[in-house]
Order: C-alpha cells, then sequence, then structure tokens
C-alpha cells in the first residue's frame, strides 16, 4: 500500500514537471516562430527578392545579384526562388495580401492585371527611377505600355522573352532550305511553312518540327496566339461581358496547328522534354519554342538559327512575356529599403546584357543598342521580336502560368491531338472563358 | 466505439483468461471508482491544454472560420467581400466543373481502393506462405510508400512519357501500340491510380502481413488434418480472421484516396482537359489561383458534408458488424 501511494505521488511530480515542460515548450516555441519573421525583418539592409528563375536562368540571375551585392554596400539582395507558374504566383498573391513581402520580385508583365487592381502591387516612382537613370524612353514603346496600369507603371521588364523558331543549320542546308546569308529562307505561307517542314523531315528522316506541347497549356497558346494574332485579330476580354473574339480565325489557326502535327511533320506525342531531346539529337530541323531554351541548344552543340515564328498569315506578331520588377504591397514600407530596391532594379536592367545570354531580348533599350549585344548570335537575330510581340489578352485570370492557359490546355489539347474538332475545342474553350467573365470579378 | 478487433495476439480461445488472484488489477478498479477531486481535474486540463490549445486554434477555429467564409464573397485581393448569404453554395452547385470535379475523386476512390485492398492483400499473403528472405520482400514492397509523393510523381511522369518512357518502350518492343497515358482522358486516371498503387499499397500489405502472422498456426493445422488443401485453409481461416483488419483498411483507404491531390497535381496537374482533376485541386485552384476564398470555402464544406456522409456509413456498418 505503501509503496503504491509513494508511487503515485511520484508519478505526479513527474506529470506536472512533463506537463510544466510541455507548456515551457509550447510558449517557446510560438516565440520562437514569431521571433523568426522579426529576426528576417530585422537586418535592416537586407533586400528580399523572390523570383521564379530556375535552371539555366536561375544561375544567370543568380550571378547577376552576385554582382550587384559585390557593386555596393548600401544593401544586400537575398533572393527566394519559387516554381514557376501557380505555386510562385499564389505565394506571390498570398504574401502581398498579408502585407509583409519581399520588398521586390520578379513576374511576368502579363499576370500584373490580376494583381495591381487589388491592390497587391505599389506603383513605381518614376522620378525615383529617374534618379538612379531609368527612364520610360529606355523602353521599347509595347513592353512600356505594358507596364502600365490606369495610368501609373507597377512593373519595369527585365526582358521580353517572345515564342520563336529555332533551326538547324545543317539539315536546314542539307535541304536547300537555307540562304547564302545562313538564314532560313523566307517562309510567307502556311502552304510554304508545310512544304520547307517535309525537306527537313526527308533530311532527318524523323520529323520536320519539334513542337511539345502535350500536358502544357503554355505551350499551346503561345504558338496559337502567336498565329490568331497574324491574321491581325483581336482577343478582348472584358469581365461581365462574353469574350471578343474571332471565331473563324482561331478555328483556322487551330486546324493549321492540327496539320502540322501529323507524325511526319511533327509528332503529335511531343511534350516539353521529348521536343527538346529531338531537336538536340538532330532528329528534326525546326523547334518551336521560348527563347529561353536557346542555352540548352547551344550546350548541345548543334549548328542553331533562331528566327521569330515566319509571319504566315500576314501580321507579324509573336507570342511574348516579360520578366518584369514589380514592388509587393507593403503595408508598411522601409523608405530606405525603398531606394535599395530602386537601385537594385536600375543596376539589373542596366546589366541585363548577361541576361541576353539566357536567350531573353532585354527590355532596356541602351543594352539592346549596344554593340556587345549585336554580336551576340544568334540572339540578335531575333531582337526586332520585341517589335512586334503580343502579350495575353488582358485580364484578372490571364498571364504566363495562369488558369487561362490550363483552360486552353483543357479544351484544345484533343483538338491537336485529333481527338475534338477544331469548333467543338474552341467553343468549350470559350464558353469556359465567358463563365469566368460572368464570375464576380474577385480583384 | 469498439470498432476494430485486434486478433488475440496469443491466439489462445479466449475462455482461458488468467486466474483473477491479482490484486493490483483490483486496486486499480478502485481507484478508477473514487470521486475525482478538484486537483485531478486541475491536472487533467492542464495535460490537455497545449493540445487543446492547438486543436483550438489549428482545427476548431478555421472551421469555424472557414464556414463564415463560405457565406462571404472573400477574395485574396479583399474586393467584393462582403456577406452574399449562400450565394456562393447556389454558385457550386451549379457548376459544372465542381461536379466533375467531385465525380473524379469518387471515380479514383473507387478504382484505387479495390486494386490498393485486394493488391496489398495477395502480396501479404504471398510473402506470408513462407518464401525465402522475406525480410527482402517486405521491404521491397514497403520501401516504396516511404517515397515523397514529388518523387513518386516525377518517377512515374517520366516512365510514362509518350516518346522517351519506360512504359511505352516497353509496350512497342512488345509490339503493342504505345499508350498516351497521361494525355489520352481515358487512361490518365488509370495512369495515377497506377502510381497510386505502386506507392502506398505498401502500407495495407503491412497492415495485412501483421494481421496474417497473428492468426494462430492451430487453426491451419486443424484444418490440414481435416483435408483442407491451401485455398480452402485461405478463404475459410485467412479471409474470415482478417475482416476486422479489412475494414479497417478499407475505411483508412477511402478517406486516404478522397483527400487525394498530391501525385495528381503533380503527374498531369488535373489534365488532360480537367480529366483527373480531384475536388481538392478544385478547391486549391478556386481559392488560390483563382482568389476566389469564399467560394472555395464553400466547395470545401459541400466536399466535408461528403466525407461525413461516408463516414457516417462506415460507423453504422462497423457498428451492425460488431453487433
Amino acid at each position: 500500500m505503501k509503496q503504491q501511494d509513494s508511487g503515485s505521488t511520484n508519478l505526479n511530480r513527474r506529470q506536472l514537471l512533463l506537463g510544466g515542460g510541455a507548456l515551457f515548450g509550447g510558449l517557446a516555441l510560438g516565440a520562437g516562430l514569431t521571433g523568426c519573421g522579426g529576426a528576417a525583418q530585422a537586418a535592416a539592409n537586407d533586400i528580399r527578392f523572390w523570383h521564379l528563375l530556375s535552371g539555366g536562368d536561375g544561375i544567370k540571375m543568380q550571378s547577376m545579384i552576385d554582382r550587384v551585392n559585390a557593386e555596393q554596400a548600401a544593401f544586400k539582395v537575398k533572393p527566394t526562388v519559387l516554381a514557376w507558374g501557380a505555386p510562385y504566383y499564389t505565394k506571390l498573391a498570398m504574401a502581398s495580401a498579408g502585407g509583409r513581402p519581399p520588398e521586390v520580385a520578379i513576374m511576368h508583365a502579363a499576370r500584373v492585371p490580376g494583381y495591381a487592381p487589388g491592390g497587391l502591387l505599389d506603383a513605381w516612382d518614376l522620378n525615383l527611377l529617374a534618379e538612379f537613370g531609368v527612364r520610360p524612353e529606355d523602353f521599347s514603346p509595347r513592353i512600356w505600355e505594358k507596364s502600365q496600369f490606369n495610368g501609373q507603371v507597377y512593373s519595369l521588364a527585365l526582358d521580353s522573352h517572345p515564342f520563336v523558331m529555332l533551326y538547324n543549320t545543317e539539315v536546314a542546308g542539307k535541304a536547300g532550305v537555307l540562304r547564302t546569308d545562313g538564314r532560313l529562307t523566307d517562309i510567307n505561307s502556311p502552304a510554304q511553312f508545310l512544304e520547307v517542314s517535309r525537306e527537313l523531315q526527308r533530311v532527318t528522316g524523323k520529323h520536320g518540327l519539334s513542337y511539345g506541347y502535350l500536358g502544357d497549356g503554355a505551350q499551346m497558346w503561345r504558338l496559337f496566339y502567336t498565329l490568331y494574332r497574324q491574321h491581325g485579330a483581336d482577343f478582348v476580354l472584358d469581365p461581365g461581358k462574353p469574350a471578343q473574339v474571332e471565331r473563324d480565325v482561331a478555328i483556322d489557326c487551330l486546324e493549321f496547328i492540327k496539320s502540322l502535327l501529323d507524325n511526319t511533320i511533327a509528332t503529335k506525342s511531343g511534350d516539353g522534354g521529348t521536343a527538346v531531346a529531338e531537336f538536340a539529337s538532330q532528329g528534326s530541323g525546326i523547334l518551336f519554342t521560348g527563347v529561353w531554351e536557346l542555352p540548352t541548344m547551344k550546350t548541345a552543340g548543334i549548328p542553331l538559327g533562331a528566327a521569330t515564328i515566319p509571319t504566315l498569315f500576314g501580321t507579324p506578331a509573336a507570342f511574348a512575356d516579360s520578366h518584369s520588377f514589380v514592388l509587393p504591397h507593403q503595408a508598411a514600407a522601409d523608405e530606405t529599403k525603398r531606394r535599395g530596391v530602386y537601385e537594385f532594379v536600375a543596376s539589373m536592367l542596366k546589366g541585363s546584357l548577361s541576361w541576353a545570354e539566357a536567350g531573353h531580348i532585354p527590355a532596356f533599350q541602351p543594352v539592346v543598342r549596344s554593340s556587345e549585344y549585336a554580336a551576340l548570335k544568334p540572339q540578335a537575330d531575333y531582337a526586332h521580336a520585341a517589335d512586334i510581340i503580343n502579350y495575353d489578352p488582358e485580364a484578372w485570370f490571364t498571364g504566363s502560368g495562369s488558369d487561362f492557359q490550363s483552360y486552353f490546355a483543357e479544351n484544345v489539347q484533343n483538338v491537336f491531338l485529333g481527338r475534338d474538332k477544331a469548333t467543338a475545342g474552341w467553343d468549350a474553350f470559350i464558353s469556359r472563358i465567358n463563365t469566368v467573365l460572368a464570375m464576380p470579378n474577385p480583384v | 466505439m469498439s470498432t476494430v478487433r485486434i486478433p488475440a495476439p496469443t491466439g489462445e480461445p479466449a475462455p482461458a483468461a488468467p486466474p483473477a488472484k491479482t490484486s493490483p488489477g483490483k486496486r486499480s478498479t478502485a481507484r478508477l471508482a473514487r470521486p475525482r477531486s478538484r486537483r485531478d481535474n486541475i491536472h487533467g486540463w492542464a495535460f490537455s491544454a497545449p493540445f487543446l490549445a492547438f486543436f483550438l486554434m489549428f482545427l476548431v477555429w478555421p472551421m469555424i472560420s472557414g464556414a463564415y467564409m463560405s457565406l462571404t464573397g472573400k477574395s485574396l485581393t479583399g474586393a467584393n467581400s462582403g456577406f452574399i448569404g449562400l450565394a456562393n453554395y447556389a454558385e457550386a452547385f451549379g457548376d459544372s466543373d465542381m461536379w466533375r470535379s467531385l465525380g473524379n475523386t469518387l471515380y479514383f476512390t473507387l478504382i484505387s481502393t479495390v486494386p490498393l485492398v485486394v493488391i496489398a492483400l495477395a502480396l501479404a499473403a504471398l510473402v506470408n506462405m513462407g518464401l525465402p528472405a522475406q525480410w527482402l520482400w517486405r521491404l521491397s514492397f514497403f520501401s516504396p510508400f516511404l517515397l515523397a509523393s514529388t518523387v513518386v510523381s516525377l518517377f512515374f511522369a517520366w516512365m510514362y512519357n509518350p516518346e522517351l518512357g519506360l512504359f511505352n518502350d516497353v509496350l512497342v518492343k512488345l509490339g503493342i501500340p504505345p499508350v498516351a497515358w497521361l494525355n489520352d482522358p481515358a487512361v490518365a486516371m488509370w495512369a495515377v491510380v497506377i502510381a497510386t498503387v505502386w506507392w502506398t499499397v505498401g502500407f495495407n500489405f503491412l497492415l495485412y502481413l501483421a494481421a496474417l502472422q497473428n492468426i494462430p498456426q492451430q487453426h491451419y493445422e486443424a484444418a490440414s488434418l481435416d483435408g483442407a488443401g491451401g485455398w480452402r485453409q485461405f478463404f475459410s481461416i485467412s479471409l474470415p480472421q482478417l475482416g476486422p483488419t479489412t475494414v479497417m483498411i478499407v475505411i483508412l483507404q477511402i478517406l486516404a484516396s478522397l483527400k487525394v491531390f498530391d501525385q495528381i497535381y503533380q503527374i498531369t496537374a488535373g489534365g488532360p482537359g480537367g480529366a483527373t482533376r480531384s475536388i481538392v485541386q478544385y478547391i486549391f485552384e478556386a481559392g488560390f489561383t483563382g482568389y476566389r476564398l469564399g467560394y472555395s470555402a464553400a466547395i470545401s464544406y459541400i466536399f466535408f458534408g461528403l466525407i461525413l456522409f461516408i463516414a457516417l456509413v462506415q460507423v453504422f456498418i462497423t457498428r451492425k458488424r460488431s453487433a
């Protein structure tokens, strides 16, 4: 009995100690968690910078940041890299909605209409920018126009990255479609493009064209919108109203893309990785892709040319987006840090020649006009794309990596695969878009 | 709630209870019967407090605040955030994508739960047959379960690649036409199920194996003496003895399958054409990429209602079983 009693008091004491310990631990944990955010903000000259550039782009970006950090001691940029697409944009929106986002971030310019009106972004101060040597006339007109929303500048483009075509000069030469100056022969019509692709296919024995699109709404949209805009057709999204589009043109474009995917000119079952691998192993003569694949292809060591997608339907046009610097909305902005951000962004723009090595076209015109850039091949061959770029139709749900591009994939992939009629796929896509346009606007 | 009966580890048919001479047992019941003192109560609450605090903060409060949110137009950016009554629910019930995602989730649950139970049982039975190097089999079947969903998804996305992937490579070599694993709406969900089964079957397998090894050997010996063969023994002894384990596995599996998100999001991202989009993904898209938190909360509560219904059905069934 005695034994039992003492046992029970022992147990009680132990329980108390344990309970107290747990409580204390909980408090310490709570304090630790809040302390964490505090400590991260405490470093007075740290500038937090979020971006979504990985792979070769990411390495390039890091070296540019390192250079800016080394050039001055006033601030230190600390980048955070998040996965491209929805994972990045959801986090950036959440952080901005919470009022304590990073001081500066990269966004696709076409995503800004989904952020700026909701108060998730702060506008750039042009006077302060001018102080650091960045003026509106340093940007080409289409890019500068895109940087504005409701009369204010919300994004500063680092680049434009159009959807282009890379070609294998050796294969093109054998196929007899190379001009004497070493560039691909001029192509002005859909029929001519099919013909050239078939010539290339005869040389490679596999395919003429590599185009990876399976499961990738962005890729499908990029090519489609390039061709759609080459018809000179408009695509207007106005919340509360049905989409204003030219159905015949759209269906024409879808039919043309479908005619490319005939398993001879290009494979029906090509995803991004397949297309890159096929082109890199000389299994095709042309690759439809974003400029960002350029370094991969240079590394692969194939004889390379680059150009904008040929103007098949009359009006030169190229789908593009821009990596742009934005100021996520701060509940309480720190003026010193803001100045640091302006200085950082100005340095990045001025140093964007090295960004061009990653394939992108610098937005900052003094860089584009430099002789160093002109010497950069094949980048300089598509630099004029900046004058014919077309961003996504403007709406809160469009832009790179947006739901809009997923809706496109959901309804159009089966058209590309030959399972659905172009009319059916297109109508389903537009009906989906109209549903979104009819929803209460959340921004 | 005496739902799951765990097979007696010793296998002694129940009546042979240990002789009731032990006094500690008696004493402990006496202690329990004693009226609780205030001090005991305080201790009790003190010990529960850390858990209770987290429970209230991270489960009860979010549920209440989410329920309220589902009645508002709350968006991520703060626009149009007023109270709108049941408008979100009305919109959700008329939203064909919501129904489709819900249908996809139920379809996935159905076609994943069956193989995850049957294959687990088959693997456990095979291993339990007394194969050599049992530990190796156990390890092989269970180890995929230890992988992160991202790793599994990457593996399978590569293997399903239409041109360069392992699966189509093998099919073509066997003279079978390649399959558009992730791009054919009729196949994509099965592709996800195959990946899921490979990944998670090990857990159910382990539960079954443990249960099988707990079936007393005497039963099998007696059956052999009576002339029962292997199959007869399996169906008349093993299977009935595994009943409670099966109920538990099915319940756990249905709940796990209903909340599927990771592997689908990472392998197909809900494609092709929304054919594999699960309801959890739709909730995520409505709320986070679509900004409409209120609407997203309303769909969550519709899904919650469905799970509640399934849980109640399960409680009803298991209660009937144990009655």
